[in-house]
């Protein structure tokens, strides 16, 4: 070792002993001579052979290794867990746009025609309707009840519709229904968390959630799975049905208000500047980077990456969920005012942030729940209500997607927890002021439309009361199945280890993929 | 016999002597030719030495040149000697080299054009070996003579051993792992990225190919051919593996293809092995044309009643989930892997592979929003033919970026959506003989490209709204129907 240079005095003690052990591996170095050097050539040609040439043995354990782990590996750069990562398999569609009628909307007074029903309403409703079934509120004999609202035939699909929802049914060419939907959950809030999660139980991670980890998001500021909310009211599941469960947290669904700051506090504080901003977040960077190397805790990258995403959402988001930028026609069109909180605000700010590359958007609309309890619950008040307030802006989203070419690759989907009956609820026996439906796990319609889907198909169906499903029933794991398939996912592949259990949205019961609605 | 015909056989008895081995050799050629029937076991053993003694006689002929040139050194001079004695070595050795390969050609099964060519290649070179020890031993006042048998006596051992390199590793076994430069310097194409397609009006290409093209080609495809077999074209099928053909038209019985697919998971035999076995419909379509003739040009629907057929009512065709193999991803992305990593870490986000199965790129620009520009997009150059879907929405792209577009060939979907594009940009997108949908909502784009649109061959989706096409300019023509406004 040749290098003496003086050290400066108040050296610290790390960097001495640093210098003390290079220059100790120096020293080793010099004393290795020709005779080493052809020793170790010598015994370490020799190692190498014995190791492959003993490889062949290990060879079986290996290909077990292997057909076992042919699962997807999903790890990122943690320092980017939302980066994208390409499908499985190429995919049909790159969005998804879940419209969440929360609280159940009535498809006996929306989309499925019984005309024997309305024959029969007003007859009590037979025993073998009642037997073995709980229901929420109806006791003892029920009256059957016929829809409220009159059914037509439209475009060139044929499809039935009540005269609710006169804009959408101008785009039932370019919907497919699902009819047969089945659910095993009577209560709104399991009900929803087993659409959104497929789990009725807490601690599932949202569909959304899932494509997050399985494609992550193009978009990097903007959070890729966005909440909205409308109707007065947050579902009844809760946050829970955005979260990310088990997956890490920066995989959940992020709620953003449709007016006033996207998200609160997002913008900087009166006398804060970017710059200000961008150094306060440096330093929180590097402790938490500290943290971090020291603990090894995941959740710690999440912070630094939400940090970071908070940041870049001060431009984009507010730009993005600013529906004042839009022209006015494009506006009137929703039926969409700047400054309310509203579905059509919602579903204007969803086509926009679709068009921005956000993956997966949550609208939940609250209030479908028509009992008949009260004014806002009765199906031929309240329930109109809603109808209005989601017609035109869906149909406006549908058409505005299409005319942008968006519906190519966007899935659109609108449907509730579960359906109702067709039987006129009783609370506690009485006839009641308003009319009203009880909760009917057991049949209920939902719509799809988008990349991927056939348009202007029905499938499966119920029987002539709209009571149980008699052809192609079709479970929620089912649905969940087919959204990932055209996700571009085989849903048996798309997991995450987790007590001990290799995690998947469609859970353990069999899920098939409904290929008979595929394009 | 002329007093000077004499002589010179006199004086060439031994050269001649030494041609007859070369000239039953070449009898044996004429008679007795590969004809891709397996023979005598024997036969194929000592055959099998054919690719081992193959290298002795090479390695001596080459040696040949260079003794000669260095040999012009004064010091080196003595090798100049021994090139009359490498030569005779070289033309023994040739000489049982090629009977080696002519067993190993008559009893191995092999036949073909490049099984023909390999083997008069060799036959040449034991020849042209074998004149050229001759007029060294004889003629060495002739330097030319010599020098040119000599340069024509290495050219045919290059030759014919990259024939017989292509027999043995494949015909592009040379070309195959060339970086995408070289390769777009040499204009040497890549096989693997060009696949034969099955024509969809068959029922072999509608109904089986795509089974075959899903399950089996993983293994058995232009990757891979384990045990010989090809199951990516119709005659791969049938030329069968290294144990025979595995289709017998017509017999259900005697077809192995069959036979091992329809076995339980477990047995040594079965098919696809480690995966998972085919659905029985996917087993009775195969049994059902192998029994009909497996023929590749019967039409689509003439087999009644095939499973998932949509002429039988209630059969539902069940979603197959495409198996992935890495490592025949990794050997298609291989040529454009490094670009696309280059480019992904410029430009973050927008650029990735269309799936984890898949060589085809997706370029979404739009993110960037009008940030990118043509500048930008012209760094995608070295890629631009793998990218199959672009989105430029919002972004600052002019007509400037028309040439690189048209230069992404196999796009299938291009959004030009609020862009600066015109009509000059859409005049020259001709060669997108692949794109399927176009989207140029928001743009000056006027009626006036039409015409040009209108001969894209696959094109089924036009976006034109908010743009200066009028709705009357479409109703006739070929676009009718296709545009949404």
């Amino acid at each position: 070792m040749t290098n003496s240079k003086a050290r400066p005095k108040d050296a610290k003690a790390g960097e001495v002993s640093a210098e003390i052990y290079s220059e100790l591996r120096i020293t080793a170095l010099q004393a290795q001579t020709r005779r080493h050097f052809l020793r170790t050539l010598g015994s370490g040609l020799g190692t190498l052979f014995v190791g492959t040439a003993l490889a062949q043995y290990a060879k079986p354990g290996k290909e077990f290794a292997r057909s076992e782990s042919a699962a997807l590996d999903f790890t990122r750069d943690p320092s980017s867990p939302l980066s994208e990562l390409p499908p499985q398999f190429s995919a049909k569609v790159r969005r998804v746009i879940y419209l969440h009628m929360a609280g159940a909307p009535s498809q006996l007074e929306l989309f499925e025609h019984k005309p024997d029903l309305k024959r029969l309403d007003g007859e009590d409703c037979p025993a073998s309707f009642l037997a073995g079934k709980r229901f929420a509120f109806i006791s003892g004999v029920p009256k059957l009840l016929g829809s409220q609202y009159p059914f037509h035939q439209v475009g060139e699909s044929g499809h039935w519709i009540s005269d609710r929802l006169p804009h959408l049914e101008q785009h039932l060419d370019d919907i497919c229904f699902i009819k047969s939907m089945r659910t095993d959950q009577f209560n709104h809030a399991p009900a929803q968390l087993l659409v959104q999660t497929g789990n009725a139980r807490l601690g599932y991670p949202s569909f959304g959630s899932w494509v997050l980890y399985g494609i992550g998001t193009e978009n990097q500021n903007l959070p890729g799975f966005i909440v909205l909310l409308s109707g007065g009211k947050s579902p009844d599941g809760g946050k829970q049905l955005w979260s990310s469960g088990f997956l890490p947290s920066v995989y959940q669904g992020v709620q953003c208000r449709s007016h006033g700051e996207p998200v609160l506090y997002l913008d900087n504080p009166p006398g804060t500047s970017r710059s200000l901003r961008r150094e306060m977040l440096d330093a929180i960077d590097k402790i938490n980077q500290q943290t971090y190397a020291t603990f090894g805790n995941p959740e710690t990258i999440t912070r630094i990456a939400q940090y970071e995403m908070a940041f870049r959402m001060q431009m984009d988001a507010t730009d993005a969920m600013d529906i004042h930028k839009e022209p006015e026609f494009v506006r009137a069109k929703y039926g969409a005012k700047p400054g309310e909180s509203s579905f059509a605000n919602n579903c204007l700010v969803a086509r926009r942030l679709a068009e921005r590359g956000v993956r997966f958007i949550q609208l939940y609309h609250w209030g479908w729940d028509s009992h008949g309890a009260d004014a806002k619950e009765a199906l031929n008040l309240g329930f109109a209500d809603r109808c209005r307030e989601v017609d035109q802006p869906t149909a406006a989203l549908l058409a505005d997607l299409k005319q942008r070419g968006m519906l190519e690759d966007t899935l659109v989907v609108w449907g509730g927890e579960f359906g109702r009956t067709p039987m006129r609820e009783n609370r506690n026996g009485q006839e009641m002021k308003y009319v009203g439906r009880d909760h009917n796990p057991g049949a209920f319609t939902i719509w799809l439309a988008g990349g991927g889907v056939k348009p202007g198909i029905t499938h499966g169906q119920t029987d002539e009361m709209g009571y149980e499903i008699v052809k192609d029933p079709v479970e929620i794991r089912d649905l969940h199945a087919t959204m990932l398939y055209l996700l571009g996912f085989d849903h048996h592949k798309l997991n995450y280890s987790f007590q001990g259990l290799e995690q998947k949205l469609t859970s353990v019961k069999p899920a098939r993929v409904v290929s008979e609605i595929l394009a | 016999m002329t007093a000077p015909g004499r002589r010179l056989l006199q004086e060439y008895r031994r050269g001649l002597l030494l041609l007859l081995p070369i000239f039953i050799v070449v009898a044996l050629l004429v008679f007795l030719p590969p004809d891709g029937r397996e023979r005598a076991e024997w036969m194929q053993f000592v055959g099998r030495f054919h690719p081992l003694v193959v290298h002795f006689p090479i390695a001596l002929v080459l040696l040949v040149p260079v003794f000669q040139l260095v040999g012009r050194r004064p010091q080196f001079s003595y090798l100049r000697a021994s090139c009359g004695f490498l030569l005779g070595l070289a033309t023994f050795a040739a000489t049982a080299a090629a009977t080696l390969g002519w067993c190993l050609g008559r009893s191995g099964g092999f036949s073909g054009p490049l099984v023909t060519q390999h083997m008069w290649g060799g036959v040449l070179v034991t020849l042209t070996c074998g004149l050229c020890w001759l007029s060294r031993g004889r003629l060495s006042q002739s330097e030319t003579a010599f020098g040119i048998s000599l340069a024509i006596a290495v050219m045919l051992v290059a030759w014919t051993g990259y024939r017989g390199g292509q027999l043995s590793l494949g015909a592009d076994h040379l070309t195959e792992h060339m970086p995408a430069g070289l390769r777009h310097v040499l204009g040497v194409s890549d096989r693997r990225t060009a696949s034969s397609k099955a024509d969809p009006n068959t029922f072999y290409g509608a109904r089986v190919q795509p089974i075959f093209g899903a399950r089996c080609v993983s293994c058995h495809g232009p990757d891979k051919h384990k045990a010989d077999l090809r199951l990516d074209t119709y005659q791969g099928v049938m030329r069968g593996g290294k144990d025979g053909p595995v289709v017998q038209a017509g017999n259900t019985q005697g077809s192995d293809l069959l036979r091992r697919i329809a076995l339980p998971a477990n047995h040594d035999d079965f098919m696809p092995k480690g995966k998972k076995a085919l659905s029985s419909d996917e087993v009775k379509l195969i049994e059902l044309w192998i029994g009909a003739g497996a023929s590749d040009t019967l039409a689509k629907d003439s087999i009644k009643n095939a499973p998932g057929d949509s002429s039988a009512s209630n059969a539902v065709a069940e979603i197959i989930f495409p198996e992935t193999d890495p490592a025949a991803v990794r050997i298609m992305r291989s040529a454009i892997a490094p670009e696309v990593a280059k480019l992904q870490k410029r430009f973050p986000n927008i650029l990735d592979y269309e799936s984890r199965s898949s060589a085809d790129l997706r370029l979404n620009a739009s993110i960037l929003g009008a940030k990118f520009g043509d500048n930008d997009l012209a760094d995608f150059g070295a890629v631009a033919e793998h990218i199959t879907i672009a989105d430029f929405s919002r972004t600052s792209i002019t007509d400037r970026s028309a040439f690189t577009i048209a230069g992404m060939k196999r796009l299938r979907v291009l959004r030009l959506t609020n862009t600066a594009t015109t009509d000059a940009t859409l005049q020259r997108l001709s060669a997108l003989d692949q794109l399927e949908s176009l989207n140029l909502f928001g743009t000056q784009v006027t009626s006036a490209v039409l015409p040009a649109i209108s001969k894209l061959p696959k094109l089924a989706h036009l976006y034109a709204g908010q743009t200066s096409i009028s709705r009357e300019s479409v109703v006739s023509g070929g676009l009718a129907g296709k545009v949404v406004f």
